[in-house]
């Protein structure tokens, strides 16, 4: 059930302390923020500044030292593992910077993976819609080694889409790639969002990647410090660079 | 270096530890036959010294033939007083120590089946060895002694009435003394006592001894009286010091159970084998992981020949592990087989665990030299790892030359394997030769299939992987391709698991195929009659037992078969003799080459019956003759008057009159009884009539009809059977480890797959059986080669023993148990790597390096 107000994903005074005492190290230090419908949002920082952090608590990877998570209406902070399971299934996506490809499988067996982990049936129009849509169509049966890197990431983007996810969260899905291969795995993330209406939380560190967002959030020392739309690659530059 | 390897080992310990494991149980094993056999050989040790007590020379007959289990040569009580007559001698006394059966009050009996029960006769006052702890020495008819154990094991007690069946029927006594001979234990074994004339009676030896004593008199040198005793009595007399009749004693016994020791080493070596499987595999994917690790040191300055050493070195610990673990594990297999043998009956004497230093330097030897040659090729590999190799990683990759190469090396293997085992089964050298080539044979051909497999793992993951995929859908279709991707791994894994499952297929088999062939010889050779046989299957039961089975009603006759070992005067090989009644072949066919049935019934005393084989060998026709030695040491010259086909059956070799039996060969008890029915007798109410009879006279015999004795026949087998399956079970234990430590190896380098496949929507239990599949598909891929390897060896060591009546029988349904038993372990092996596999937290896996 979506939240009334079409945010997908709400974040309340989220703290997330590494460590204890001397040591203790502060990643997330209350940061509260909501995600809506539809929307391409971007996060970046500097290293170290919390953005995965903040990424693996809204995925329910981690649990956050305060605050709360709520996605598609529910509270994911106090799941237990077989129910966080489900949610994983049903509700989210992941796009990860590398070793996103089971090798054992075919592209197009990978692309529809978290179907037959739900012991769903893809439905067929949807799985060739989306090797269309990620340019493999001559490339279905061909395993992960015999891929290009950014062959390989159109693939992971397409798995993160096949179940129609709540949100799709991607950490860093451009980091390994040259240009080109960005260009394109990004293009694929803002149809996502354009075409089939998915919502996509990406961290990254390159300023033109933002660019294609329509939000972009900024941590430092696990704070938001700036959030909103983000222009052009070169305003994400300066903007970065005020930050530094 | 040799700090880092230490280290790198201290920081995988658990890994290191079943690595260890695998050499460790199969070191344990061998070490365990040596201090079990060594035990033992001392214990028999002990019970000879100790049964020598007092006792300087003793005088028993020669015995120049090997009775498996026939009257032994006696000496004849005149030889007493020429000895008592002797210089030196202080005393002498002549005593019986014969085999017989015991008994109590409601005639069970008293001691294992297997285990020897001895009618032994009392002796005076200083020669006497037993000791009585309780009661007095047994005096004239009707008093008995028995050993404390097995009277304790019995339950009787002092007063009670023991039977003791000897050459005739079953006599009672009264147990008027408990004995104990020194300190010593005879396992299962049994000794009555009672006095000389009574145990002579008992045992239809009046007039004979089986052995005298003789005691020196103080400054007497044992030798010198030994020399001068020789010198009153015939060359037939053996006269040996104490000492002597000690050493030879054990000697016997060292003959005779070393084949025990050599069972046991057999099943040991296969268990290090397998462990070798296990250990090889295990460095393989260590150092293929530790890759980068090698690569950084190479960066460093490291030569290959120190990354060599440091993987050399691990190897080396590990082999002292094994060494040390494996001889104290050594102690513990000693106790456990000592048990097991117990279990089945065969109560070995024992003392306190015996380690020669035989068995340290070979424990050590084999521990170092497999975990050595095991890790060799691992370790030249890693050595190959360039200092690239630590930024970008690196997987030696074998090119298709080499894989061809690989292959034919397998294929030649093989054929070398498969000639030596023909060359084996053909025959020529000595039995010790013949098994030394099959076995070796056996073992290239193994090799050669485990080299041969990872080009079977594809195919075979896929037969075994196919229908887990059809049941469990994405979990089984990825465990069949994880298993597959590995293929050098799987198979050497798979390999081990072949090894120990294609000798339990063999054993499966084998014994299938004997048990149809003795099942075929029972029908077609003892058709409608009833047999009496001793309850152990083997010893002679008195020849009282067929007379009193005759005179009864609804019995027609009753036919006869005594038999005994001769030599071949020329060539010098045993064979094995029988004296047949003249109506044996109302009982039993005979399948006549030469000659006839008439020729049997009215055999004469210097005439034979030779079975085929025997003419071959010896190149004789009918009308040759030839010449026996008896244990007795009388020869008889045989004439040929017939020829008979030889088959497992009951006749051997040599058919003689029993007659000959009893005045060349001294036996005068059966081996088995064949009781013909008059025409509409009722079998059953016959059968219950001699049962009775038996029980009350002669119980050491048995009444079986044609069912029972199949049955027993059977059983007997089987026995055999689970023993084997018993001590195969440590291989397969072993491969089953092999199992574990692949499976968590790769789990642990899949860490990071497992991490995303979490996270992208699968649960702790679909990885579960994701892994449990690809172990289940492992050990399938081991088995079907198992299988495979077993099921050709049965056909091909079967084939030369077809002439003589083997049948092999395909058991399908125990073949296709043993395939789901192998799925079943497992399932069991991957237990702990499943486990592992779905705890792992997904953050921590994704972000693994
Ligand atoms: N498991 C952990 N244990 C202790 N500290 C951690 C752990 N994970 C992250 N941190 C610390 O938390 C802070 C935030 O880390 P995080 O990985 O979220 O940064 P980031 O913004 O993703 O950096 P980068 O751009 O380098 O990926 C860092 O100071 C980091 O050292
Ligand atoms: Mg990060």
């Amino acid at each position: 059930m979506a939240a009334p107000d079409g945010q997908v994903v709400v974040a309340q005074e989220l703290t997330k302390v590494y460590g204890s005492g001397e040591t203790a190290v502060v990643a997330l230090d209350g940061v509260s923020t909501a995600f809506e419908r539809d929307r391409f949002t971007a996060i970046m920082g500097p290293s170290g500044s919390g953005k995965s952090t903040l990424m693996h608590i809204l995925a329910g990877l981690d649990t956050p030292t305060a605050g709360t998570v709520t996605l598609d209406g529910v509270d994911i902070t106090h799941l237990d593992d077989g129910e966080l399971t489900k949610l994983r299934r049903d509700k989210l996506g992941f796009v990860f910077q590398f070793f996103n490809l089971l090798p054992v499988l075919t592209a197009e067996e990978n692309l529809v993976l978290p179907l037959s982990i739900a012991g769903r049936k893809p439905e067929e129009a949807w799985v060739d819609q989306l090797i269309r849509t990620v340019g493999l169509e001559e490339r279905r049966t061909h395993r992960p080694a015999e891929l290009s890197g950014g062959q390989q990431q159109r693939v992971a983007v397409a798995r993160a889409l096949v179940s129609k996810p709540a949100v799709v969260f991607a950490d860093e899905p451009t980091g390994n790639l040259d240009s080109k291969a960005s260009e394109d795995v990004l293009d694929l993330l803002r149809r996502a969002v354009d075409e089939f209406r998915q919502t996509v939380v990406m961290v990254t560190h390159d300023p033109a990647a933002a660019a294609h967002a329509d939000r972009l959030i900024t941590l430092r020392d696990g704070k938001i410090v700036q959030d909103g739309a983000p222009g052009g690659a070169d305003d994400v530059i300066e903007l970065m660079k005020q930050l530094d | 270096m040799t700090r880092l390897s230490v280290k790198s080992l201290w920081a995988r310990k658990v890994r290191a530890f079943a690595t260890s494991l695998a050499v460790i149980l199969g070191v344990a094993f061998i070490a365990g036959s040596y201090v079990l056999t060594d035990t033992i050989f001392a214990a028999f040790d002990e019970i000879f010294t100790e049964s020598l007590q007092g006792t300087s020379v003793v005088i028993t007959a020669q015995n120049p033939v090997e009775q498996e289990s026939g009257e032994v040569a006696t000496v004849p009580r005149a030889y007493l007083p020429k000895v008592r007559g002797v210089a030196g001698v202080k005393q002498a006394a002549g005593a019986i120590f014969t085999p017989g059966g015991f008994f109590d009050e409601e005639n069970d009996a008293i001691g294992t089946k297997f285990a020897p029960k001895f009618i032994s006769s009392t002796l005076p006052e200083g020669l006497e060895s037993l000791t009585y702890v309780e009661g007095k020495k047994p005096e004239g008819p009707g008093e008995a002694s028995l050993d404390k154990s097995a009277a304790e094991s019995a339950g009787l007690e002092l007063g009670d009435t023991l039977k003791i069946v000897g050459a005739g029927k079953v006599v009672p006594f009264k147990l008027v003394g408990l004995t104990q001979l020194g300190q010593a234990s005879f396992g299962g074994a049994s000794i009555a006592q009672v006095s000389l004339p009574v145990a002579q009676a008992l045992t239809h030896k009046r007039g004979r001894f089986d052995q005298i004593s003789v005691a020196a008199e103080s400054g007497v040198a044992e030798a010198a009286l030994k020399r001068r005793i020789e010198k009153v009595l015939p060359l037939s007399a053996r006269v040996e010091t104490a000492k002597e009749n000690a050493a030879r004693g054990s000697e016997e016994i060292r003959d005779n159970l070393g084949f025990l020791q050599t069972i046991l080493l057999v099943f040991g070596y296969v268990a290090v084998l397998v462990g070798a499987f296990i250990i090889f595999n295990t460095f393989s994917i260590t150092v293929a992981q530790r890759v980068a690790e090698f690569g950084v040191l190479r960066t460093l300055g490291a030569s290959r020949r120190q990354i060599l050493g440091s993987v050399l070195l691990e190897a080396g610990v590990i082999g002292l592990i094994g060494g040390i673990v494996g001889i104290a594990g050594g102690f513990v297999i000693a106790l456990g087989l000592r048990a097991l043998f117990a279990a089945i009956g065969a109560d070995l004497p024992t003392t306190s665990l015996v380690l020669e230093s035989r068995t340290v330097i070979v424990s050590f030897v084999v521990a170092f030299v497999v975990t050595f040659l095991s890790a060799l090729v691992p370790a030249w590999r890693s050595t190959r790892v360039p200092p690239i190799a630590a930024l970008h990683g690196f997987t030696p990759t074998v090119s298709r030359g080499r894989r061809v190469v690989f292959v034919a090396l397998a294929a030649l293997l093989a054929a070398i394997g498969v000639a030596f085992v023909v060359a084996g089964l053909a025959g020529g050298g000595g039995i010790s030769g013949r098994a030394a080539r099959i076995g070796g044979g056996g073992i290239a051909v193994v090799v050669a299939v485990s080299l041969f497999s990872p080009s079977l793992v594809r195919p075979l993951a896929d037969v075994a992987g196919r229908p887990l995929q059809w049941v469990r859908g994405l979990t089984g279709r990825l465990a069949r391709e994880n298993s597959k991707r590995n293929p050098g791994r799987t198979a050497v894994t798979a390999a081990a698991l072949m090894i120990s499952l294609a000798l339990v297929t063999f054993v499966t088999v084998f014994a299938s195929g004997l048990k149809s062939s003795v099942a075929q010889v029972i029908e077609e050779n003892f058709a409608g009659g009833l047999v009496i046989e001793n309850t152990d299957g083997f010893s002679p039961i008195p020849a009282g037992a067929a007379f009193a089975a005759a005179k009864v009603p609804g019995v027609k006759s009753v036919a006869t078969i005594r038999g005994a070992e001769a030599k071949v005067v020329g060539p010098g090989n045993t064979v094995k003799v029988n004296g047949p009644s003249p109506n044996i072949e109302e009982g039993v066919e005979i399948e006549w080459l030469k000659g006839g049935p008439a020729k049997l019934r009215h055999l004469r005393d210097d005439e034979a019956i030779v079975s085929d084989d025997f003419a071959n060998e010896n190149n004789l026709e009918v009308g040759d003759t030839f010449e026996l030695l008896s244990q007795s040491e009388v020869h008889s010259k045989l004439r040929v008057a017939g020829e008979f086909e030889s088959k497992v059956g009951v006749f051997g070799d040599v058919l003689v009159t029993q007659q000959v039996m009893a005045d060349a060969f001294k036996q005068r008890q059966d081996t088995t009884d064949f009781v013909i029915l008059e025409p509409g007798a009722d079998a059953e109410k016959v059968q219950a009539i001699l049962t009775l009879g038996a029980d009350r006279a002669f119980p050491t015999a048995e009444v079986l009809n044609q069912g029972e004795l199949r049955e027993e026949r059977e059983a007997q087998i089987d026995q055999i059977v689970r023993l084997f399956y018993l001590l195969l079970a440590l291989a397969v234990i072993i491969s089953l480890i092999g199992v574990v430590n692949t499976l968590g190896l790769s789990v642990y380098e899949r860490t990071r797959e497992l991490g995303m496949l979490r996270a992208i929507g699968m649960s702790r239990r679909q990885v579960r059986t994701m892994i449990r599949y690809e172990a289940v598909i492992t050990a399938l891929i081991g088995a079907i080669l198992g299988l495979a390897l077993g099921v050709v060896f049965a056909a091909l060591i079967a084939q030369p023993l077809k002439q003589e009546g083997f049948t092999l029988s395909y058991p399908v349904g125990t073949l296709i148990g043993i395939l789901v038993l192998a799925a079943l372990a497992g399932v069991v092996a991957a237990i702990i790597p499943a486990r592992r596999a779905s705890r792992l937290d997904v953050l921590e896996s994704l972000q693994y390096e």
